[in-house]
């Protein structure tokens, strides 16, 4: 009867009722979006770097892997000391340089070096890792055997400037590149050669044994290794996060103002059309109708009209979620891997409860006040 | 810290600026010529980013510690302090910045005879574009590229910033437009007795309508003007807030002419609208029927 009741009322006001649930409906995909967007690069930043199968990063001191170009010297030794530590299972050296690529395309590649049997930077999808005097292209890296490389910045007759022809091996699906770079993977004596960097790395990154907590091996190493910046991959997420907290705090920004929105839509509809029923109200009272099923019927009404609307911004969430990831996957520099909108279903469970307590929340303000109102001077003023 | 000698002003010709990523700095006092068994530059002198300068208490004629790690650090002096030009590029930067003689950095960073980039001031007369695309061919192992192209390259990420700022704004338009539209046809559909009266007593459909429109254009526009105060004092906070929090004087959000009208338009157009079809429903209505007899 309270379901009829409050079902028939929203059906009375058909253009009301619609223009209701729309408002809402984009509030709350304004909603999602935010909460998504507030928890996607933490989330998918974690899962890109866990998905490397190393826990722990050695940059060159006051960086992070692939800040800046420097590199760490003495690398060879570096390595052994990290390889001979306790709870370190495998050591993955990555050397990187932008490098010139020579042939029928002159064009800037990012090369990353490595140790074909230990890396973590890129994941094979045809033919094998690079040996020595070997390069892996991207998957969408131009054709051909053979690949022409030069360093860049080696001007005049310095070694390095005369491009080096390497044979293709295969392709790889790079983890930490942009969309707009063209990575390529060489061996690291090689690039080391290249570049005229013997003995350097970028950084180092570090598998922890079965059953190390990786935050303490980072600590523990930090504390041996002085020389050089030593970081989990909790630390490194917390970083990628305070450098890209302009988009929490515009999460959080516009979460607030969609809430708001929906709640001051919410509770006009509602205090409108309880005002415009406050004869009907008192007379119900008057032939006993209870306080409390006058006020269920009246949250009723706001939480059905409410819940069409989370249905319908829920999927313009998801939809218009995707065309500003559209937008933000042009982000410089940031790995391709990486989203900016992850859904999932707490995120929309949230959003969810979020609207439907505001809808509560905000009809529960007028629906108290009529119910509360004197039957017989109400009567008197208003018409039933 | 230790004080020694005045400051002696750098040359900003002689001077490079490099982030200080592979340097480790620290605030103590030292005076080794050597630093890990490598010679150490002669007189060295470094200018320091204020706000680093004043977050870790160092002033002109201080000594630091610089090197590319701890164990091979030398002892500069803090010739001064600088402030870097506003730049959103750098904004997020958290390591500071110093600005060396090039031939000291050099030396400290153990890559002589290098350097990242030249900048190179053309006369009058060149054109950046020609100039770059001559020195290309003869300069293999080096990008060359004008100004603007090199601006254009390092604004990327605004642009992107600006398009997603641009689709966030149309999100929002369109929930204010509904939540004005809505607002709008409540206001007109309150005004349903004393309508039916007023057509009752004879008062034509149309100076109705245009009453009815005139009502919610009037509350439209006040809207909208209430709505760019709330906005321009929203703008000045975000202003403050960063420009504090990142000690720059970029601004931050910025309310031009053209989102100014754009938002008065948007609302007057919005209530028109919304009038006009609330009106026109109302004014379809049996009169009798709408006064309840």
């Amino acid at each position: 009867m309270i379901v009829r009741c409050a079902l028939r009322e929203l059906t009375r006001h058909p253009l009301r009722t619609l223009l209701a649930v729309a408002g809402v409906a984009v509030a709350g995909a304004m909603l999602v979006d935010m909460l998504m967007l507030s928890n996607g690069l933490q989330t998918s930043f974690r899962e890109l770097l866990e998905s490397a199968g190393y826990e722990v990063r050695v940059s060159p001191a006051g960086t992070l892997p692939l800040d800046t170009e420097a590199t760490i010297r003495d690398a060879d030794a570096l390595i052994e000391r990290l390889r001979e530590e306790s709870g370190v299972a495998g050591v993955a050296p990555v050397l990187a340089a932008n490098l010139s690529m020579h042939g029928e395309l002159e064009r800037s590649v990012f090369a990353l070096g490595v140790d074909p049997d230990a890396q973590g930077v890129f994941r094979m999808l045809s033919g094998r890792p690079p040996g020595p005097g070997e390069v892996v292209l991207g998957p969408e890296g131009a054709g051909g055997d053979t690949l022409s490389l030069a360093a860049f910045g080696t001007l005049g007759a310095v070694a390095g400037t005369t491009p080096r022809a390497l044979r293709v091996t295969g392709r790889a699906r790079f983890l930490y590149v942009s969309e707009s770079e063209v990575p390529v993977a060489l061996e690291l004596g090689t690039l080391q050669a290249i570049t005229g960097r013997r003995d350097r790395v970028s950084f180092v990154m570090v598998a922890a044994t079965p059953g190390t907590d990786p935050d303490a091996l980072a600590a523990r190493l930090a504390e041996r290794f002085p020389e050089v910046r030593i970081v989990s991959i909790g630390e490194l997420v917390e970083q990628a996060e305070q450098r890209l907290s302009y988009f929490r705090q515009l999460a959080f920004i516009l979460g607030s103002v969609s809430l708001i929105v929906a709640a001051l839509l919410i509770g006009t509809i509602a205090a409108v059309s309880i005002s415009d029923r406050y004869g009907t109200i008192a007379a119900a009272r008057a032939i006993g109708i209870s306080r409390r099923s006058i006020l269920l019927t009246l949250l009723l009404e706001s939480l059905a009209q409410s819940a069409a609307a989370v249905a319908v911004g829920l999927t313009l969430g998801l939809v218009t979620a995707r065309q500003l990831e559209r937008i933000l996957s042009d982000f410089p520099g940031l790995p391709e891997a990486v989203r900016f909108f992850v859904p999932d279903a707490r995120i929309l469970g949230i959003a969810a409860a979020g609207i439907l307590g505001i809808a509560a929340l905000a009809a529960l303000i007028p629906a108290y006040r009529v119910t509360r109102m004197p039957i017989a001077t109400t009567l008197h003023r208003e018409e039933p | 810290m230790r004080r020694s000698r005045p400051p002696r002003p750098l040359r900003p010709a002689a001077i490079v600026a490099i982030a200080a990523a592979c340097l480790a700095l620290s605030a103590a006092a030292a005076a080794a010529q050597t630093a890990g068994g490598v010679p150490c530059p002669r007189d060295l002198e470094v200018l320091v980013e204020r706000g680093f300068a004043a977050r870790t208490g160092l002033a002109a004629g201080d000594s630091v510690r610089v090197g590319p790690t701890p164990r091979t650090a030398c002892v500069a002096r803090v010739a001064g302090t600088f402030v870097p030009p506003p730049d959103p590029a750098t904004l997020t930067r958290e390591r500071p910045r110093f600005l060396f003689h090039l031939p000291d950095l050099a030396e400290l960073a153990d890559r002589p005879d290098a350097v990242d980039r030249f900048t190179l001031k053309l006369r009058p007369d060149a054109d950046p574009d020609s100039v770059a695309s001559l020195l290309a061919p003869v300069m293999p192992g080096a990008q060359v590229m004008s100004a603007t192209e090199l601006a254009d390259r390092s604004s990327a990420t605004f642009n992107v910033i600006r398009r997603f700022h641009v689709a966030i704004a149309w999100i929002t338009l369109t929930a204010s437009g509904v939540f004005l539209a809505c607002l709008m046809i409540l206001r007109v559909q309150q005004r349903r007795l004393p309508v039916a009266a007023l057509r009752l007593t004879g008062i034509s459909r149309r100076t109705l309508f245009l009453w009815l429109l005139l009502e919610t254009t009037a509350v439209s526009l006040l809207g909208g003007v209430a709505g760019l105060g709330i906005g321009a004092l929203a703008s000045d906070a975000i202003n403050a807030f960063y420009q504090r929090r990142y000690d720059t004087a970029l601004l931050f959000s910025l309310i031009g002419p053209d989102s100014l009208l754009l938002a008065l338009g948007l609302a007057v157009v919005l209530g028109l609208g919304a009038g006009c079809v609330a009106a026109g429903l109302l004014l379809r209505a049996d009169p009798l029927a709408e006064a309840g007899r």
